[in-house]
């Protein structure tokens, strides 16, 4: 090797400048370091993530206010109001919560839309009527083919029904006597009553009365028969 | 904070190569380079962007965090049993560098191995000055050194480097 002077030894030295990073990783790692925001935690941090946390935690309780506010709302909408859907679901949901079995949801349903009917009536919301009536005939019509497809239904029930058909037939300016629905209904409604009464140990009086619901009922009188049989009954 | 990240940022273009080289000609390794390289980068960018951050001489702050990341990952290869700064360049990874393969001249690359194989404060010393360009009242202030001891530990350096290579 030839003799190696100091500034020879001193040029190769700092020929390793040719040693460098390659520019792909030198690039990537620049950009994720800058990127990346320093971890350290300042005062102004706490503040500013309770602030975040109190923000998140107003923003819950004004949700939950306005459901609770909707759906207190919507306690006191009629169908064809725009918050009723939510009324329905809500009660669809309390039933389910409580177990009840498809007849007594029908009967409720049926129940909460005549006593709708009530009300509109009540304040004169003639705009309303159509809507309600509508989901009556609907509900009508699902308990009466239930009734059909089941006769031998609880009597408590049945009561239920006609204490609902009674409670439809006062409302005032709503005749729904005629109706095909709800004549469907008396007819299941009339003819489960019959069945129980029949089982039951009447007085003369009673049996009387019995007949003359039979013969009612023979005649398509429906409502009528249903009259006398809650007489007996009561 | 924009500010910030835009004066990190030029710190980052202006040491980038030379922290690299500094960790690479101690560890041999590109990938090991790599790897300290981005540590000790992270490692200036969480102090430096501190809200109570004090940084008098940033370059010296990144060389005494290089330096250290370097003997930590000695000590976490466990292949030193007492981690001795004299003996790091003994120790220094084997794997070949694509450098060693194609980049670096022969000469170049007698003075690489050569340098691996000084003792630390004299390698140090070295890389600072001669490859660096850092004047020696810098590499004073760095070592906690006088300056004419400086002077005197660069002359032995080379001494010392020039025997080495000889040698071979």
């Amino acid at each position: 090797m030839a003799k190696l002077t100091e500034k020879k030894l001193i040029e190769q030295i700092k020929g390793l400048k040719i040693i460098k990073p390659r520019q792909e990783w030198a690039s990537l790692l620049k950009s994720q370091i800058l990127a990346k925001p320093a971890k350290t935690v300042s005062i102004m941090d706490v503040i500013s993530s309770i602030f975040y946390q109190r923000q998140i935690a107003y923003a819950f309780a004004t949700l939950l206010i306005m459901i609770v506010g909707v759906l207190g709302f919507a306690q006191y909408t009629v169908p064809g109001d725009a918050l009723f859907p939510i009324k329905k679901i809500a009660e669809q949901s309390q039933a389910n919560l409580t177990g009840q079995t498809t007849l007594n949801k029908e009967i409720a349903n049926l129940s909460n839309r005549v006593n709708d009917l009530a009300q509109v009536a009540k304040d004169g919301r003639k705009e309303s009527i159509p809507s309600v009536i509508v989901e009556i005939k609907a509900n009508a019509s699902e308990l009466a083919k239930n009734l059909k497809d089941n006769p031998v239904q609880d009597p408590v029930a049945i009561k239920e029904i006609a204490t609902t058909l009674k409670t439809l037939a006062s409302v005032a300016g709503t005749d729904l006597s005629e109706n095909q629905d709800v004549k469907d209904l008396y007819q299941a409604v009339v003819i489960s009553q019959i069945a129980d009464l029949e089982k039951a140990t009447l007085t003369e009086e009673q049996k009387e009365t019995l007949a003359g619901a039979k013969e009612l009922y023979d005649a398509g009188k429906y409502s009528q028969a249903l009259e006398e049989l809650l007489a007996i009954s009561n | 904070m924009e500010n910030q990240n835009e004066q990190f940022g030029q710190i980052y273009d202006q040491y980038i190569e030379k922290i690299y080289r500094f960790v690479y000609l101690k560890v041999n390794s590109e990938e090991t380079a790599e790897d300290i390289t981005s540590k000790v980068f992270l490692g200036a960018w969480k102090a430096y962007s501190a809200p109570d951050s004090k940084i008098d001489n940033i370059g010296s702050f990144l060389y005494k965090i290089a330096g250290n990341a370097v003997i930590d990952h000695y000590r976490e290869k466990g292949r030193t049993k007492t981690v001795s700064s004299d003996i790091l360049p003994e120790i220094a990874d084997t794997e070949s560098s694509q450098y060693n393969k194609a980049v670096l001249s022969a000469d170049i690359n007698v003075v690489k191995t050569a340098i691996q194989k000084l003792k630390k404060e004299h390698q140090d010393i070295i890389i600072w000055h001669y490859l660096e360009d850092m004047p020696i009242a810098n590499i004073a202030k760095l070592t906690g050194r006088p300056a004419g001891t400086v002077r005197v530990m660069l002359h032995r350096g080379l001494k010392e480097l020039k025997g080495i290579i000889q040698e071979n």
